[in-house]
């Protein structure tokens, strides 16, 4: 059985790292077997379902999400919704309508997003396992900056079905832990067929578990990273090398064209995902219905969206309009095969492609607002590609810069092949010691 | 993204910008955009798959059934007479 | 003048397109919906198998090339009755393309293409204040249909449109709901710019709608104005069409390809789904292999298809001519009740005037014996009925010799006995028994 305590204290702790948009008002944790939260963009019928963002403020799902109804229905109490970038749109969950999450090693510095609150909640309670969703990198890039473990199953792998979406294409519901052995543990829980998401029902089984035996790093890897990050992957392929790990650099020049492809893709997706956010029907309602409809429908969307959120609209919707659709939307998506391609064929010579996770470790919220939009996004440079071909990825905490901030380092392994990533993740928390962050409220 | 631009996608978004949004947002697009530039090397690709694995073929049979109350989804809307409260069309 | 047509037909599934709610009469609104139809976050559409079947035998039916893949995509536009502000329809990829109806089975209408898409809600229009949605309808599957501006006169698309829509009804068996189901858009054009009149019901309005649109952009045009690109919409009551917005007012609907379904590998359904002869080819087929006039036949499919297959056998069965009396007299009379009792094997109708042809019985028995069949009344019954009918007829005949004078020029002169004895037995006969008995009699006379 669980410990209840912690249960008592959740308002204290969060009141400390803000990781939580909502708190269970459970005391007692009953005939629980393990406490886990769930992002704030997965559907829940006890707790308010917002995605971070005051449109939804208030409003009440009619149904759980399919992962928050299996976590349940496999003993799990869902503690609380986590934190996150309004609709997933960020990199430092600085872009929730609900307070930015801290960072456990240094409350002035972000968790990373958009899943902030999911690794934060992994990172500082002890036991916790979180929920996560990534798009384009939300849930290795703040797994790598709270030292914890993540990952993103195969796109399809666990049923979409209670996801508020952002890019439909490329959104992955996946977990953060403390505990590598989680990862493998709890993602089986969710994986599986569901009629209610068309795109869960092709998955073969999971695979078996399979000792990692060679990595392919890119030429191009370290390129623009900072000097603490690389030294910490150097640190990373030599362990693994001692490790038995055949450790091999290969070329994939497509990679280089991710980011501007997921972007395009997951904003013109988004922005037609948004179209329903209008005051009617969830969410904020009360206005003046005597406005004609496109006048009421544009006076909610602008007071309600923050600001990266109509940035991605604006973007998303340019995107695909008319006499840009080709450049940008169809190229995209020739893009996104080309890539696969690419993985495809180096991962039929190694068991998985390996890269540091984030570029640079969580910077400080006073230089994250010094950042363009453009700086922003090219932060998911690592994490863009593996999300944008549907592969499973999975960060591993390797090391830790002169402050003592952690740095990941990213597995991709290929479509469906999950079983590799699992085992190389308890296999590496074998090795490598990892420095928790000391929690005191 | 000259600011005329910015406009016009915004009203088709339904989005109305202040004088400072499209200042800003002129200046963050044309910015993406450049960078998104990039695409037009990249070389074009035959396959251009919705996703990124294959969905194909998954389909429903045709029997009605309902399993959430209506009335339970009505419950947070805005409604009068059972109808959904809009605004004005013309 | 060029009319093309977009035509909105409902398929008739149980359920809704991309969600299992029912596609009945709701008994109150918003009470056939689910999170899907009411395009909650978080929730996605699911595809109804039956609904790609209806879709693949309409663009077989229109003669459309039907490509191995299809799949769906996203429209977006604002407005109230949209539950997600997106209407999940088909773009890049249509089920089928580049078909041909034949009018009247020889003038070609080129069909651009027909795909499946979503229905929306349905707003109830209360003043100015605000609007009242009713979802119930939310995801009823649609097939549209796109004409070239193929047509040439109001009257012209309203014949097609009628005789599209029996071969629809006939080819994924609707049932004859009236013309309301029927939504279309209508594009007209008098000389260079066209306009749209869009969501026109039924097919005397689209009649209605196009004749006033012809009437007034002669008149610009004739008054040297300029007919500009704009959609219209259609006031039944007043008759008129009024402008809702020009062309450059026009929407982008940033057209996306919908992840959330996934493809659909349509080539084994396509092969493995047949149509039948639609009704109006099977006018065509009767009037030219039979030598009966093209009135006649389309009497008898129009009557139902099973009735012209009726006819079809007992050519076979006797002659022409004997097929061609005894199915528009008797069986005629007799087939709206016998449908209504189920219908089912009708060989005994064969049979019977197999027995007439043969000498074995008479004409008037012949009669009686099929009526009591169709309508599943005792033969003595009928009989008693009949020498009844027949006797108030003759009254009448020997009353009115006008009758059989007219007779020999019109054979309608027949209808005038209807009135009288319709009063005489009380509604217990149906007109076309009354005409039957007195053509016979009349015959008899003459």
């Amino acid at each position: 059985m669980i410990e209840t305590s912690i249960l008592s204290s959740l308002s204290k702790i969060n009141e400390k790292y803000q990781m939580f948009r909502t708190i269970t008002s459970d005391t007692e944790a009953g005939d629980a077997e393990f406490l886990f939260s769930a992002k704030d963009n997965l559907t829940s019928k006890d707790m308010e379902t917002c995605s971070g963002s005051k449109i939804l403020e208030g409003y009440r799902p009619p149904f759980d999400a399919t992962s928050i109804a299996r976590m349940r229905g496999a003993g799990g109490l869902l503690v609380g919704k986590t934190n996150m970038d309004e609709f997933g749109f960020g990199t430092f969950s600085t872009n929730s309508a609900f307070g930015v999450p801290r960072n456990p090693y240094d409350p002035e510095r972000s968790c990373g997003g958009s899943s902030g609150g999911a690794a934060c909640a992994a990172a500082v309670m002890d036991g916790h396992v979180a929920i996560g969703v990534s798009t384009g990198g939300s849930i290795c890039c703040p797994a790598s900056f709270c030292g914890v473990y993540g990952i993103v199953p195969t796109y399809g792998r666990v049923s979409r079905y209670g996801l508020l979406d952002y890019g439909n294409s490329l959104d992955k519901i996946g977990i953060i832990s403390a505990k590598a052995s989680d990862l493998g543990k709890y993602v089986n829980i969710m994986a599986g067929a569901d009629p209610r998401d068309p795109t869960s029902c092709m998955q073969p089984d999971m695979g078996a578990r399979r000792k990692l035996k060679s990595v392919a790093v890119p030429k191009d890897a370290t390129e623009g990273v900072s000097e603490d990050v690389r030294m910490a992957f150097t640190d990373g392929l030599e362990t693994l090398e001692s490790l038995g790990v055949d450790v091999d650099t290969v070329e994939m020049p497509s990679l280089k064209y991710a980011i501007p492809a997921y972007y395009v893709i997951a904003t013109s997706e988004a922005s037609t995902n948004l179209a329903r956010y209008c005051g009617m029907r969830y969410g904020h309602q009360k206005g003046d219905l005597s406005l004609k409809f496109d006048d009421y429908f544009t006076s909610f969307r602008s007071q309600y969206f923050g600001q990266e959120a109509k940035r991605r609209i604006l973007l998303g919707t340019f995107t695909r309009m008319v006499g840009f659709r080709d450049r940008y939307y169809s190229k995209a998506r020739m893009v996104r095969q080309s890539i696969i391609g690419e993985y495809r064929s180096v991962l039929r010579e190694c068991d998985a492609v390996l890269t540091p996770t984030m570029p640079f470790v969580s910077p400080k919220f006073s230089d994250i607002s010094k950042m363009t939009p453009l700086e922003s996004y090219k932060a998911d440079i690592l994490t863009g590609p593996p999300n944008i071909a549907g592969m499973p990825h999975a960060s591993v905490p390797c090391g830790y810069d002169r402050n003592g901030m952690p740095i990941g380092m990213q597995l991709v392994a290929d479509q469906w092949d999950e079983g590799v990533l699992f085992s190389a993740a308890e296999e590496w928390e074998k090795t490598f010691e990892s420095v928790r962050p000391e929690v005191s409220i | 993204m000259d600011r005329e631009t910015v406009e016009k996608v915004a009203r088709s978004a339904h989005l109305k910008l202040t004088e400072e949004e499209l200042e800003t947002f002129s200046r963050d697009l044309s910015d993406i955009l450049g960078y998104f530039a990039l695409l037009d090397e990249a070389p074009d690709c035959e396959n251009f798959g919705i996703d990124p694995i294959d969905v194909a073929d998954v389909l429903r049979d045709d029997e009605p059934h309902m399993e959430i109350d209506p009335d339970k989804l009505l419950e947070g809307m805005d409604t009068y007479n059972n109808y959904v409260r809009g605004p004005r069309l013309l | 003048m060029k009319i093309g047509l977009e035509i909105h037909v409902q398929l008739p599934t149980k359920s809704k397109l991309f969600c299992p709610c029912p596609t009945t009469d709701a008994p109150a609104p918003n009470t056939h919906v689910c999170p899907v139809c009411l395009g909650f976050p978080g929730a996605r559409p699911m595809m109804n198998r039956k609904a790609i079947e209806y879709g693949i035998l309409l663009a077989k039916m229109l003669g459309c090339t039907i490509r191995d893949t299809t799949w769906f995509a996203r429209k977006i536009y604002f407005y109230p009755d949209n539950a997600k502000n997106f209407q999940i329809t088909q773009y890049d990829r249509p089920l089928g393309e580049k078909g041909m109806y034949y009018l009247n089975g020889k003038k070609p209408i080129r069909i651009t293409r027909i795909h499946i898409e979503e229905d929306p809600g349905k707003i109830k229009r209360v003043g100015d204040l605000s609007s009242l949605v009713d979802y119930n309808r939310s995801g009823v599957p649609l097939a549209e249909i796109v004409t070239e501006p193929d047509l040439s006169t109001p009257a012209e698309a309203r014949e097609f449109l009628g005789q599209l829509i029996r071969d629809i009804r006939h080819t994924i068996d609707i049932p004859d709901d009236g013309e309301r189901s029927i939504r279309c858009d209508c594009n007209i054009s008098v000389g260079i710019e066209r306009c749209e009149v869009k969501n026109v019901t039924g097919l005397k309005n689209v009649e209605r709608a196009l004749t006033y649109e012809l009437v007034r952009q002669t008149k610009l045009l004739k008054a040297g104005g300029k007919v500009v690109r704009e959609t219209r919409r259609f006031d039944e009551e007043r008759g008129v069409t009024i402008s809702v917005r020009k062309k450059e007012m026009e929407a982008d609907y940033g057209y996306i390809d919908e992840p959330d379904l996934g493809i659909f590998n349509v080539k084994e359904l396509t092969e493995r789904l047949k149509i039948g002869e639609s009704p109006q080819n099977m006018i065509l087929r009767l009037s030219k292999e039979y030598g009966i006039d093209e009135k006649t036949a389309k009497q008898f499919v129009s009557t139902s298809v099973e009735l012209a297959h009726l006819f079809e056998e007992l050519a076979a069965a006797t002659d022409t001519e004997t097929a061609r009396t005894w199915t528009s007299g008797a069986v005629s009379a007799g087939w709206k009740s016998f449908e209504a009792r189920g219908g089912g094997d009708a060989a005994e109708v064969v049979s019977l005037i197999g027995k007439f042809k043969a000498g074995e019985i008479t004409d008037t028995e012949c009669n009686i014996r099929i009526r009591a069949f169709l309508t599943g009344t005792d033969v003595d019954e009928v009989r008693s009925g009949s020498a009844d009918l027949d006797s108030i007829i003759s009254e009448y005949l020997d009353v009115n010799p006008s009758v059989i004078e007219d007779y020999r020029k019109n054979e309608r002169a027949a209808n005038r006995v209807i009135g009288h004895v319709m009063k005489r037995t009380g509604g217990a006969c149906s007109s076309a028994e009354i005409v039957d008995a007195t053509k016979r009699l009349i015959e008899e006379r003459l």
